[in-house]
């Protein structure tokens, strides 16, 4: 018997709590998916709790719903799989060849560069839209590129100051985090509109939409894969660099097929964030680009208390999300997240 | 937070091949939001009506100080974060100290209490609205059942709260309670071992062993929650959409309201940096209220 085992009553005690808690977790669940099978009538009568005994279940809600009557939902379902899984592969690759790069190798940026780029992009900016009289688009793009070429010569000859080490980066990258969403959200409408006069269209486009989320999964993606890049045993890799193996050849062929564990695992949880996300879909999409979580925010104020419809809306958005459930687990029980929180 | 590694590391100009497609994307969608909300939130400038922009330096923000509003959504969305995070902690220690126990059926335990994190918060909400539904709700029938009168869960002031908290709780202490379980799996049996021979309790070992080598995790777990808390806007805008009146608005439902619906951006673009100026001083605070018990452990 080992120690982490439980002796006597506590064992008991302990599943009580767990099995509580199971029950408040699965209480939900269980009521939207009955309540999405029942008919008009038997939603308005007051509460039931079981199908066949309680209620008879229906399929209207499910006709209605795969029919089309209550909105574009093929159309929605379809935006949201193509932008959730695009943006979550192409933010895993970008992000997993970044965070290779921030454990494997030495990056140094002089504290006075970064500084340099945040001053010009501000005041080309500025100079831009108020003395030169260009546009918000126009001003911010000269900026950027002001900016980016200008931080990049500096980092080419020795400037004074504090060095910038791999960890200052990540934490660069994390912090992204913080700032609040709704900022981003609103600021990124007001520059693909302007990029939209520009001949650009963004706003409720697939490129506009996936663009910021891969940017706002990036994050994400960096902090757990650096993780699992560490944990991964050196040996394989010097081993090939002996042999004069060029470094990319080493990440795609063999560090690549390493960690697919947790290159599947993070994918997933990315794609769960970008296929649960409102905020920035809500102001970066009107109607083509529409997502799931949109539409089913919309059954709630279009259809009052028909909670049958509104169920079944709720249960699609869901059910993809508890088969990646399953799936996660699974990975997990073989210990794979863990590095991801040392 | 996160261990320094040592190891291998190379100098080779590939490495910029890898880093600068990430580096790029997040400048760009980065730096933009910074630059603009910065220096409109120094203007007085509204799409609807349209005026053209006028500077009016810290303008802004004296107006959203002196406006009760703004403190009293602040305050809400504190209220809500705090409570909820302070319950998620605590449910969620609870379950994953079971879980690592070998509770019996741990496996099923697993895969169901990862599931309320990935559902969607509006999917959640809409939910909830259907549970805490006065007559066609299955609450406020138990609630009659025990005698109790039927409640206004969504329509009074302290219920909708209390129901929001609880709709927070439900999604999102399966993470709390997942991080946790993954740092206790790494605690060393030994100590344990040691303790139990030395005939000290549950209670006793708990307090004197496993809370203080969980305490760099907890505050890692507890703060990512934190700041995750004080963005909250779409439970709330499916549950209350603000109200009644303004009692739940939280700070990103005020700041939706502001711009979206008012369209007035300078404003919106204060509120959004004082809204980065709280989130950042209620981190650090936190950090430096826990340094010298994170060192003293160490």
């Amino acid at each position: 018997m080992s120690v982490r085992d439980l002796k006597g009553n506590g064992r008991w005690w302990a599943l009580a709590g767990c099995l509580l808690w199971l029950a408040f977790t699965f209480f939900p669940l269980y009521w939207v998916a009955i309540t999405s099978f029942k008919s008009p009538l038997g939603v308005v009568g007051g509460p039931t709790y079981l199908p066949f005994i309680d209620f008879e279940p229906t399929l209207t809600a499910w006709r209605e719903l795969l029919s089309g009557q209550r909105g574009q939902f093929y159309n929605t379902f379809m935006a949201s799989t193509i932008v959730g899984l695009s943006a979550s592969v192409i933010a895993t690759a970008v992000g997993s060849m970044a965070a290779y790069a921030l454990v494997r190798f030495t990056f140094e940026v002089r504290l006075l560069t970064g500084v340099i780029f945040v001053v010009v992009a501000f005041g080309g900016y500025l100079l831009g839209r108020h003395i030169a009289g260009y546009g918000q688009a126009i001003s911010l793009i000269y900026a950027f590129v002001a900016a980016l070429a200008l931080a990049i010569g500096s980092s080419r000859i020795r400037l004074p100051g504090p060095i910038l080490g791999n960890n200052d980066i990540v934490f660069w990258f994390v912090s992204q985090r913080m700032f609040p969403p709704i900022v981003a959200a609103f600021a990124l409408f007001l520059m693909y509109t302007e990029m939209g006069k520009l001949g650009f269209k963004l706003v409720d486009t697939y490129i506009g939409l996936t663009f910021a989320y891969v940017a706002f999964s990036l994050p994400i993606v960096i902090w757990l894969m650096r993780d699992f890049f560490a944990a991964l045993p050196i040996e394989v890799e010097e081993a090939a660099m002996v042999d004069n193996v060029p470094s990319w050849r080493i990440f795609f062929g063999i560090v690549v097929p390493m960690s697919k564990p947790g290159l599947i695992a993070t994918f997933m949880i990315t794609l769960a964030f970008v296929w649960n996300e409102f905020l920035f879909a809500l102001f970066l999409t009107n109607s083509r680009w529409q997502t799931l979580p949109i539409l089913v925010a919309g059954q709630n104020s279009q259809r009052g208390d028909e909670w049958w419809s509104i169920s079944a809306a709720a249960l699609v958005a869901i059910i993809p999300m508890v088969i990646m459930a399953g799936i996660l687990s699974r990975m997990m029980r073989s210990g794979l997240l863990l590095g991801a929180i040392k | 937070m996160l261990r320094q590694r040592c190891g291998m590391t190379r100098n080779d100009p590939i490495k910029h091949f890898f880093i600068w497609p990430a580096l790029l994307i997040v400048l760009v969608i980065s730096i933009f939001p910074l630059i603009y909300s910065l220096t409109t939130s120094f203007m007085s400038l509204r799409l609807v009506p349209p005026i053209p922009p006028r500077f009016v330096g810290f303008g802004n923000y004296v107006e959203l100080l002196q406006n009760p509003r703004f403190w009293h959504v602040a305050w809400t969305t504190t209220i809500i974060s705090f409570i909820s995070v302070a319950l998620q902690y605590v449910i969620g220690f609870s379950v994953a100290l079971a879980l690592n126990r070998n509770v019996p059926g741990e496996g099923l335990f697993r895969v169901s209490f990862l599931l309320p994190m990935l559902v969607a918060p509006v999917a959640v909400a809409l939910i909830a609205r259907q549970i805490l539904n006065p007559t066609m709700g299955p609450l406020n029938e138990l609630m009659t059942f025990f005698g109790f009168p039927n409640l206004p869960f969504l329509t009074q002031t302290r219920w909708a709260i209390g129901a929001i908290i609880s709709v927070e709780v439900w999604q999102w202490t399966p993470f709390v309670m997942l991080m946790l379980l993954a740092g206790l799996q790494t605690l060393p049996d030994d100590v344990y071992e040691a303790a139990a021979l030395e005939n000290a309790s549950s209670w006793q070992q708990f307090w004197g062993i496993t809370f203080p080598m969980m305490l760099p995790i907890s505050v890692a777990v507890v703060f990512i929650r934190l700041i995750e808390s004080y963005k909250i806007m779409d439970t709330v805008f499916v549950m209350t959409g603000g109200g009644p009146g303004i009692s739940t608005e939280t700070l990103t439902l005020f700041a939706y309201q502001e711009g979206f619906k008012k369209f007035n951006l300078g404003y919106t673009s204060a509120l959004s940096f004082l809204f980065l100026i709280v989130i950042t001083v209620i981190g650090l605070v936190y950090l430096a209220i826990l340094k010298p018990y994170l060192e003293k452990h160490k």
